[in-house]
C-alpha cells in the first residue's frame, strides 16, 4: 500500500512541473512562432526634379550627436558616392551631378588612366548602397562595420579616419538604416551588441555549464534525499536551518500531493529563482531608454551565461503565473478557503494580482519595439479613469508620455517596490498557513489517522518537486531564449505584431468590444473582486466535507470559479490570433 | 459582570482603556492617511518634458497636389488636396496606439478600429474620429504642424 502510494506520488511529482511548463511552452511556441516580422524602413521616395537642396550640409545639433558628426563626415567624404541617403550611386543620384560628370569611369576621371589628382573606382557595376533593407549584408553588428570602414574607407584613402571619426561615420550608417539605438555613442564596449541588421547573433552555447549545474544539483538532490530517509522519529538528528523553516512534524495526511498539488511550494521556488536571477540582472541591465534594450542584448548575447540568467529569469515568471493560478484554482475546487482560511485567501489573491504586476513590469523593461504598444495601451488605460485619470497618469509614469521617467519607475517598482510588496505578502501567506492549522484539513476518513511526517521528510519531498522543476526550468531555458526586439526608437511603423503579453491576451481581446474603462480597467478587477468575495458571499464547504476535491458544500464557488477561468482562457486563446 | 453603575472602577478602567485604544488607532489611521498623501504628492512630480507640439515638416514642395503623406514618427498624415494641405493625428482615438495606412484609410493594429481617409471612424471600438490638426504653409514655403490645436473642418 504504501509503495503503491509512494509510485503514485513520484509519478505525480514528474507531471505536475511538466504539464504547467508544457502549457507555457505551448503557449509560447505560438507566441514565439508569430513574433515580430521587421520591415524595412520605408526609403525616401526620389522626387521628380532633382532638388539642389539635397546636396546642402547635414543640419547640426548642438552639441552634436556621434552621428551628427558622422553625418558631417559623410556629407564631407562618402556623399558623392554612396548618395545623400545612403543609396549608392544610382541614376538618379547621378543626376545632381553635372551632366559632363554623370559618366564616372571615363577616361581621365576614376577610370583605369586616372587623372594625377583623382583614383580609380574599380567597381564598374555601380557604388554599393549602404542603406535599406538588404543591405550592409556581410556585417553582424556595429562592430564589424565599424572595423571595415576603418580599414578600408574612404576609398582613396583607406585608413585615414580617426578611431572617433570612424565610430560617428558608423553610427551615422546605423542611422541610415534605422537600426541606431536612441542617444546612445558606440564605442568597443557595446557595438558588438548592436546589430546592422535584426539578426540577433546566436549565443554562445552554455549547455557544458548548465548541464553540468543540472547533473550536480541533481546528484545534491539524490543526497538530500538519501540521507532524510533514514531518519525515523526516535533518532532525529538536529534541524539545519531550511528544516528550521518547517514545523517540527505535520500530520502525514496533510502533505497529500494529489491534494496540494505541490503548486504552493512550486511558486515559492519559482520566487526564489526570480529573486536571484533577478538580483543578477541587475548587474548589468541600465534602465533608461536609450541603453535598456541594449544591455538586455548585452546579457544575452555578450555576458558569459547572461542568456541562461535572463531566460531562467522568464521562464521562472511564465511558470509563476501558472503555478499560481493553479493554486488558486485548487483552492476554490477543494474549498480550502473556508474559515478560517478565509482571510491567507485574501493574502493569497493579493499576491496573484502582484504577481501579475511584476510580470507586466519586467516586461516593460526590454523598452524593445516588441513592447510598444502594450506600453501605449498599458498606459493610457489609467487614463481612462473617470474624473482622476490625467493625474493618475502621471502619478504612474511621472510625465506626459512614457520616457526616461516612466522607465525609471517601472524599474523601481519591478525590482523594490513590487518585489518588496510580495517578499511581505509570501511571508505573511506562509505564516497564515501555519497560524491557520497547516497546508491542509485531511479528507474525514484519515483524520482519526495519527500518523505525522517529519520535516525531515517534508523538507525531501520540497527537494523532489524542486528538482522535477528545476530541470524543466533549465531545459525550457536552453532551448527556448526570451524574446527581444530591437530597441524602442521613433519610427512608429517598424513593427508588425500588436499583442499583449499573454497574461494579457484576454484584457486585449475585451478591449476590442469598446469602452477602454469597462473593458481595460473595471471588468479585471471585478474578476479579481469576484474571485476574493468567494468565500464571503457563497456557501462554503462543510467541515465534513474538507480534505477532497469538490466538496459539495460551495459547487456554486467551483462554478463560478471554473466559468471565470474558461471565459479567461477562450478570451486569451481569441487574442493570441487575431486575425 | 460589568454594572451600569458609572462609579464601578473596573468599568471606569475599561471606558479608558478602550479611549485610549481609540484615540491611539484614530492617530496612527490619521498619520497614515497623510502619509499616504504626502506619496501621492511625493510620486506626482512630473520630470519628464512635455512632448513636442509643433513639427517643422519641410518644403511645403515635398507634398505636391494630390499627395498623401506619412509621418510615422509624429505620428500624422498630410494631404495636399488641390493646393489645401489638411493633416490628421494618427493616434487612435481609442487606446493610443498608432494606426497603419490600410488601403485609403487607416487600421489599428492594437484592437482593430478602422478609419476613413478623413478620420471618420470606420469600425470600432474606438468611437471619436482621427483628430484633425492645423496644419500651416509658411512664408519661406515650408510646412508648420501643431498637433496641439485641432483644425476646423
Amino acid at each position: 500500500m504504501a509503495s503503491t502510494s509512494r509510485f503514485k506520488l513520484s509519478r505525480g511529482l514528474l507531471l505536475l512541473p511538466v504539464l504547467a511548463l508544457g502549457l507555457g511552452g505551448v503557449l509560447f511556441a505560438s507566441a514565439a512562432a508569430a513574433s515580430p516580422v521587421y520591415q524595412a524602413n520605408a526609403t525616401p521616395q526620389a522626387t521628380p526634379t532633382f532638388d539642389p537642396k539635397r546636396l546642402e550640409p547635414p543640419p547640426t545639433n548642438n552639441p552634436p550627436g556621434q552621428a551628427d558628426k558622422g553625418a558631417l563626415q559623410y556629407w564631407g567624404m562618402c556623399m558623392s558616392c554612396h548618395g545623400d541617403r545612403g543609396q549608392g550611386l544610382t541614376d538618379e543620384w547621378l543626376a545632381s551631378f553635372p551632366a559632363e560628370e554623370r559618366d564616372c569611369w571615363q577616361s581621365g576621371c576614376h577610370g583605369k588612366d586616372y587623372s594625377q589628382n583623382s583614383f580609380e573606382l574599380p567597381v564598374q557595376s555601380g557604388i554599393p548602397a549602404i542603406a535599406g533593407a538588404g543591405k550592409l549584408g556581410r556585417f553582424e553588428n556595429a562592430l564589424q562595420l565599424n572595423q571595415y570602414i576603418l580599414e578600408s574607407m574612404p576609398w582613396w584613402n583607406p585608413g585615414s579616419l580617426e578611431t572617433q571619426e570612424a565610430w560617428a561615420v558608423t553610427a551615422y550608417t546605423l542611422k541610415l538604416n534605422g537600426n541606431l539605438p536612441l542617444g546612445i555613442s558606440l564605442s568597443e564596449t557595446n557595438a558588438a551588441a548592436i546589430p546592422v541588421h535584426r539578426s540577433v547573433t546566436a549565443p554562445p552555447s552554455e549547455w557544458p555549464g548548465a548541464l553540468a549545474l543540472a547533473a550536480l544539483l541533481g546528484l545534491a538532490a539524490v543526497g538530500i534525499m538519501k540521507q532524510s530517509r533514514q531518519n525515523t522519529l526516535s533518532a532525529l538528528p538536529k534541524p539545519n536551518f531550511v528544516h528550521h523553516l518547517h514545523p517540527p512534524s505535520i500530520p502525514a495526511a496533510q502533505a497529500r500531493f494529489r491534494y496540494t498539488l505541490g503548486a504552493g511550494g512550486l511558486a515559492v521556488f519559482f520566487s526564489l529563482t526570480l529573486f536571484v536571477t533577478g538580483l543578477l540582472e541587475m548587474y548589468y541591465y541600465v534602465p533608461s531608454p536609450e541603453r535598456a534594450a541594449i544591455s538586455i542584448e548585452i546579457i544575452t548575447t555578450l555576458v558569459p551565461y547572461g542568456n541562461l540568467v535572463r531566460n531562467l529569469h522568464y521562464w521562472s515568471a511564465q511558470a509563476l503565473v501558472l503555478v499560481t493560478m493553479l493554486h488558486l484554482l485548487r483552492v476554490v475546487l477543494t474549498g480550502a478557503y473556508a474559515p478560517p482560511r478565509r482571510f491567507n485567501y485574501l493574502l493569497g489573491l493579493g499576491l496573484l494580482t502582484l504577481i501579475l504586476l511584476l510580470d507586466f513590469t519586467g516586461y516593460l523593461l526590454r523598452w524593445d519595439e516588441g513592447i510598444r504598444w502594450a506600453l501605449v495601451v498599458g498606459v493610457n488605460l489609467l487614463k481612462t479613469f473617470p474624473l482622476v485619470g490625467e493625474r493618475f497618469y502621471q502619478f504612474i509614469l511621472g510625465g506626459t508620455q512614457p520616457g526616461a521617467a516612466a522607465l525609471t519607475r517601472f524599474y523601481a517598482w519591478h525590482v523594490l517596490g513590487l518585489t518588496g510588496c510580495a517578499i511581505l505578502l509570501i511571508i505573511w501567506h506562509l505564516f497564515r498557513v501555519r497560524r491557520d492549522g497547516g497546508i491542509a484539513v485531511p479528507p474525514p476518513d484519515e483524520r482519526a489517522d495519527k500518523s505525522r511526517i517529519t520535516r525531515f521528510e517534508l523538507v525531501r519531498r520540497e527537494v523532489a518537486v524542486i528538482a522535477v522543476a528545476s530541470a524543466g526550468l533549465l531545459l525550457f531555458s536552453l532551448l527556448l531564449p526570451a524574446p527581444l526586439a530591437q530597441p524602442l526608437s521613433d519610427n512608429a511603423l517598424v513593427l508588425g505584431d500588436s499583442r499583449a503579453p499573454w497574461f494579457f491576451l484576454w484584457i486585449q481581446k475585451m478591449l476590442q468590444w469598446g469602452n477602454p474603462f469597462l473593458w481595460g480597467v473595471l471588468t479585471p478587477l471585478l474578476v479579481v473582486i469576484a474571485l476574493g468575495l468567494l468565500p464571503y458571499l457563497l456557501p462554503n464547504a462543510q467541515p465534513g466535507e474538507l480534505g477532497r476535491w469538490f466538496p459539495r458544500g460551495n459547487r456554486l464557488a467551483q462554478a463560478l470559479a471554473l466559468l471565470i477561468v474558461t471565459a479567461i482562457l477562450f478570451l486569451t486563446v481569441l487574442g493570441a490570433f487575431p486575425h | 459582570m460589568a454594572t451600569r453603575n458609572s462609579q464601578d472602577p473596573n468599568r471606569l478602567y475599561a471606558d479608558r482603556r478602550n479611549f485610549l485604544k481609540l484615540t491611539t488607532n484614530a492617530l496612527f489611521g490619521l498619520a497614515g492617511l497623510l502619509g499616504l498623501g504626502g506619496l501621492v504628492r511625493f510620486l506626482g512630480y512630473p520630470t519628464e518634458p512635455a512632448p513636442q507640439t509643433e513639427f517643422d515638416l519641410g518644403p511645403a514642395a515635398n507634398f505636391p497636389p494630390g499627395s498623401r503623406t506619412v509621418r510615422a514618427d509624429i505620428p500624422v498624415v498630410i494631404y495636399n488636396t488641390d493646393g489645401v494641405f489638411t493633416a490628421y493625428s494618427l493616434i487612435c482615438t481609442h487606446l493610443g496606439c498608432t494606426v497603419e495606412a490600410d488601403g485609403q484609410g487607416f487600421a489599428c493594429p492594437c484592437h482593430g478600429s478602422r478609419f476613413e481617409q478623413d478620420g471618420a471612424v470606420l469600425q470600432g471600438p474606438a468611437k471619436q474620429p482621427l483628430r484633425p490638426l492645423r496644419v500651416e504653409a509658411l512664408e519661406d514655403g515650408r510646412l508648420k504642424l501643431f498637433t496641439q490645436e485641432e483644425a476646423d473642418i
